[in-house]
């Protein structure tokens, strides 16, 4: 269970102080409500580790988390764009998720083959991410985070800015990973996703 | 796939390491033009390891300034066991170090227009400052310093700067021992016809000189030999002027810490015989200091021969070089 | 699904005592280095009245030249210089374009005498421009004097920024340009939006390293300055040093040069990190600026040619003098083509692992200002200029005081020598890679944090794509500048044998003034070499890009 308790956060220089309290179950997913700049980002980042709290307590399992670097932590994040890294082709950006020396065993470059496969992009292995579509490669980066198998997702804007067709696609991956017992945090301005993805709501 | 560069690497860098095997070896700091390919070091220590069961090594320093200033620095750890490259400008200061031991050897050979009898320092060559100029660009050149002084802006030479070169300090010298205490009215008469102020006699004659820049250099009265015997042109010629030139005697020294002293007064009686001094003339393009009798290559011949020879005694020159030298600034900056 | 706790793939070097330590190391020896060159002269000596620098007419009189010709000279070197970074951003397509390029960096590294000796044949009494313009025009040009100081200075310097400028201009981000593109911004608007924003991330390191190149320039100043009037602050270090021995003298002339120099670099450095530095996420592709065009394209393109004639004549200058020379050694063969080739490997010897020196101790500094605070990152800026604002010959007495029981081999000596040519490179392979290293923008900083991407890794998949050219460049100028070396080599006493710069000068020594000549032609050439050679992987991948960029545009046409 991700489990936050009285989370705080001021950015210096300002007034506003955040407060986040929640908690999602494994196979759940939460959905963050609020207009822009109600500090929707600001939590996904702090659950991840890119900021740091005031105050309070972030759990996994009853660990605290709070103290832990972003690369320690049990989380995987997929922003609305700059997902992957541009001058890498789409087999390094996915490896790199599972050993970030990319010393992979012959079993692991197959698992990217055929994740590829699975998502509608067979042979798109050696393509840089400049070659993609929005859609390709929001679907590469979520392979990324499913193969690196972090219990937590964390989902800023994953759809927006993408067609009907590829939103349907990223849509059912989302769930399986769900299917899988993984937590999803999702920030989306979108009804539909909150719908159709969503078991709880969090209003800020 | 590594080793093939660094086979290659180490073939580059195991001639860098090449060191002497001799069973005793005799350390000689000098500078560049000495120890050059051209210049006379290669000549000199093929002669003298033929009379001694030695090796000759030379450490090249960047100047006589910094051949001192290297022993000052390293005193009695020096490594050195004799300095050679040193003149009259620098061998006072050298003295006060008390880092040179007497030489006692006898100057009897010695063929110097001046007397000398100095316990430390051995002359191994000696010349004249004179101003060399490209008979092509200037067919009548000045007969006198008072000439050159007086010349018309017309006129533009390139000479070197006292505070940063030995023949820089020689014109100071020059001009000091002709014209005393008048000497700071002269440098401002002469100012209107100095192109420019050089750090170094290469940085003149190479950049400067050679390239038309001016007809005339402040340089040594045997420069023509050179050119004339090797480069076998009769283009670039010394002025004589009748005041007389100054003189510049190159001399070397026994390092008191030696623990070669016996084998470094060898060598230091080897430079007065002719089996060094041969190769002087033409290689340092300097007179040699003893007689050499027909072995003087002829061009020497067809160089001028002042009939005064100007020279300010080292003591006082270390004496009184700083005022004589804040004269010169006084006279040079408006 | 794994396990928490979940412990990162522990990266090589991940560890902050790995990114902060050496460069440490580094910087603080440089700072004890100088510390102690200084210190060992005032060891040696007492320091004099302080007085005296206000008191002694000559000492205010240096002072006050030195500073005003740095001052003109930086001036002048920057505004140049980024006027050709803009003409050359403007026009990617300008034919000789990869030839100027490696001109301007060549400029650089020449040695001085060789350098000097091609601006008088062009700009001199007797140069062939002067010659031109004095027999169609009635304009009097004397070289000699503040305008030669100046000029050379300027050639010198004005490559050097406006290469920096350029790498600088060039990694603006894609969307940013796009974006001015699409409006069609000209003129004020798009210096400020696009042009100044990358320019003044860069603009304050260039201008202290080029003041304090011209503040402590010597050999230029005096045979081109005319006279003892313009003397810099180094030649009365030199003086005291060489000629008077006048060790506390010198230290307190040091030691008004360190303060001067010093206090430029502190409000430079300051003022550079206040500065925005802008998150790149690069790869730039050719995007047409709005300003490349009509009356604009036409006045670039007469711009950078005359800017390629100003660096060029010099060179032509050089390769007529050193023509005959060079062709009779090598036609001649024999002792002086032996001579040349053993020079020519041992000044690789040397310059080679210079090289590599100083572009490791650069990366391992500037370590220090990504991941360090704000004062390791300024102690890391100020550290490395240190050795260009030391006279080296204070630098070379401290250094030869410490090192001196230990130097037991000329081959250590050598290895000395590649060690204090690497340093001496340090300030100008530092400013090149700054930008490149330091400007990781957040989105991709973030990722690679969540992944793991640390120590070795990142550099590995990050940075090291990214610095690929950046690099190459700094290792040229790194082996450039040692390759061209005279001072350090002179200073620390070498056996018989030359590098090449060593042998011009004995040439000279012994009036061999043709083959001087050859000598320095074959020097220049060595170093255009140099330049050639390190730029081509960078050559190679920028025409692979080229097609990417093609893909790219056909891509976001589909989808646009």
């Amino acid at each position: 269970m991700l489990d936050v308790k009285d989370l705080t956060f001021r950015y210096p220089d300002t007034e506003t102080t955040w407060r986040f309290t929640f908690h999602v179950d494994h196979g759940q997913c939460i959905a963050i409500n609020g207009p822009s700049g109600s500090g929707k980002s600001t939590l996904l980042n702090l659950l991840a580790g890119f900021l740091t709290p005031e105050s309070g307590t972030i759990r996994w399992e009853g660990d605290l988390l709070n103290n832990l670097a972003p690369w320690n932590r049990p989380v995987t994040s997929l922003f609305q764009e700059h997902n992957l890294f541009e001058h890498l082709d789409v087999q390094t950006n996915i490896g790199l998720g599972m050993h970030p020396g990319l010393r992979l065993s012959t079993e692991q470059k197959q698992t990217i083959v055929k994740g590829l496969a699975s998502v509608g992009m067979a042979g798109f292995e050696s393509r840089m991410p400049g070659d993609l579509s929005g859609g390709q490669r929001q679907r590469v980066a979520l392979l990324r985070a499913l193969l690196r198998d972090q219990p937590i997702l964390l989902l800023d804007e994953p759809l927006t800015g993408l067609d009907a067709e590829a939103r349907t696609q990223l849509r059912s991956l989302l769930l399986r990973h769900k299917a899988a017992g993984k937590v999803l945090v999702l920030a989306s301005h979108d009804a539909e996703d909150r719908k159709i993805l969503a078991d709880k709501q969090l209003n800020l | 796939m590594l080793r093939r560069p660094l086979t290659l690497f180490a073939g580059i860098a195991l001639p860098l390491l090449a060191s002497s095997q001799g069973n005793e070896t005799l350390t000689v700091y000098t500078h560049p033009s000495f120890a050059a390919e051209w210049g006379p070091g290669p000549g000199v220590k093929e002669a003298f390891e033929q009379h001694c069961s030695c090796t000759l090594e030379y450490v090249v320093l960047d100047s006589g300034g910094d051949i001192l200033q290297r022993l000052r620095l390293e005193g009695n750890s020096t490594d050195a066991d004799v300095v050679l490259g040193l003149d009259t400008g620098t061998m006072e200061t050298a003295r006060q170090t008390g880092l040179l031991a007497p030489h006692s050897i006898g100057l009897e050979s010695l063929d110097l227009p001046v007397d000398w009898q100095d316990s430390l320092f051995v002359p191994y060559d000696w010349g004249y400052f004179a101003f060399v100029y490209d008979t092509e660009q200037l067919p009548n050149p000045p007969k006198s310093l008072e000439e050159l002084v007086n010349a018309p802006e017309e006129l533009q030479i390139i000479i070197q700067d006292p505070r940063t070169s030995s023949p820089g300090l020689g014109l100071l010298l020059w001009m000091k021992a002709v014209y005393g205490d008048q000497a700071g009215e002269k440098w401002q008469a002469l100012s209107d016809n100095i192109l420019t102020t050089t750090k170094s006699w290469s940085d003149g004659y190479f950049s400067l000189f050679m390239n038309g820049e001016a007809p005339m250099i402040l340089s040594y009265s045997t420069s023509p030999a050179y050119h004339m015997a090797i480069d076998k042109t009769d283009r670039y010629q010394a002025a004589e002027f009748e005041e007389g030139h100054y003189m510049q005697v190159e001399v070397a020294a026994l390092v008191e810490p030696s623990d070669q002293k016996a084998l470094a007064r060898e060598f230091l009686q080897f430079i007065l015989t002719a089996d060094f001094q041969r190769h002087i003339p033409l290689k340092n393009v300097m007179y040699p200091a003893i007689d050499l009798g027909d072995e003087l290559p002829e061009v020497f011949d067809r160089l001028i021969q002042p009939d005064t020879t100007l020279f300010i005694d080292p003591a006082i020159v270390a004496e009184k070089r700083k005022p004589w030298l804040d004269e010169w600034l006084n006279a040079m900056i408006p | 699904m794994r396990q928490f706790p979940f412990r990162a793939t522990q990266a090589p070097f991940s560890h902050p005592g790995w990114q902060i330590g050496p460069g440490l190391i580094i910087a603080g020896s440089l700072l004890a280095l100088t510390i102690a060159g200084v210190a060992a002269l005032l060891w040696q000596a007492q320091l004099p009245e302080m007085s005296e620098l206000w008191q002694n007419r000559y000492l205010s009189n240096v002072i006050r030249f030195t500073v005003w010709q740095a001052i003109l000279s930086t001036v002048l070197s920057l505004g140049l210089g980024l006027f050709i970074a803009l003409a050359l951003v403007r026009q990617p397509r300008f034919p000789g374009r990869n030839l100027l390029l490696r001109i301007m960096e060549l400029s650089l590294v020449l040695p001085t005498i060789v350098a000097v000796s091609g601006l008088v044949g062009v700009y001199g009494r007797h140069g062939w421009l002067t010659s031109v313009v004095e027999h169609w025009t009635t304009v009097r040009w004397n070289l000699y004097g503040l305008n030669g100081i100046v000029l050379a200075h300027v050639f010198f310097n004005a490559p050097l920024a406006g290469r920096i400028l350029l790498q600088a201009l060039e990694s603006v981000p894609a969307p940013r340009r796009r974006v001015a593109s699409q409006l069609g911004l000209t003129g004020w608007w798009l210096w400020r939006i696009l042009d100044w924003p990358a320019v003044r991330r860069v603009l304050p390191g260039i201008a202290a390293l080029v003041f304090t190149l011209c503040f402590t320039s010597f050999a230029i100043v005096m045979t081109l300055g005319g006279g003892p009037a313009s003397t810099t602050l180094e030649v009365a270090i030199y003086q005291s040093l060489r000629f008077e021995f006048d060790f506390g003298r010198a230290a307190l002339l040091a030691i008004v040069q360190l303060t001067i120099c010093g206090a430029i670099w502190l409000l430079m450095v300051r003022r550079g990190l206040s500065a925005n530095l802008s998150p790149e996420r690069r790869f730039s592709e050719a995007i047409p600026r709005p300003d490349s065009q009509g009356i604009v394209r036409f006045r670039d393109v007469v711009l950078l040619l005359c800017f390629t004639l100003f660096l060029l004549l010099p060179l032509a200058a050089i390769l007529f003098r050193g023509l005959p020379g060079l062709v009779t050694v090598a036609v001649d063969g024999g002792n002086p083509l032996a001579d040349l080739a053993d020079a020519t490997l041992r000044s690789f010897a040397i310059a080679l692992p210079a090289g590599v020196f100083s572009v490791l101790s650069a990366l391992l500094v500037l370590a220090l200002a990504t991941r360090g605070g704000t004062n390791l990152s300024r102690l890391s800026s100020v550290a490395t200029a240190v050795p260009l604002m030391v006279p080296p010959i204070v630098l070379g007495t401290g250094l030869f005081l410490l090192f001196r029981p230990a130097l037991g081999h000329s081959f250590q000596g050598l290895a000395l020598v590649a060690l204090i040519n690497g340093l001496m490179a340090l300030p100008f392979v530092t400013q090149l890679l700054k930008g490149p290293l330091t400007g990781l923008d957040e989105p991709t900083a973030r990722q690679a944090d969540q992944l793991g991407l640390l120590g070795w890794y990142r550099w590995r998949w990050l940075h090291w794509p990214r610095l690929k050219r950046p690099l190459a460049l700094a290792m040229a100028y790194g082996t450039g500048l040692s390759l061209g070396d005279f001072g350090v080599i002179a200073l620390f006493g070498t056996p018989g044998q030359p590098t090449v710069p060593v042998l011009l000068y004995q040439q000279l020594g012994s009036y061999r003034m043709e083959l001087a000549a050859g000598t320095a032609l074959w020097l220049v050439t060595l170093l255009l070499l140099v330049f050639a050679a390190f730029n081509l992987p960078g050559y190679r991948r920028k025409q692979r890009r080229h097609q990417h960029d093609a893909l790219k545009t056909l891509a976001e046409a589909r989808h646009a």
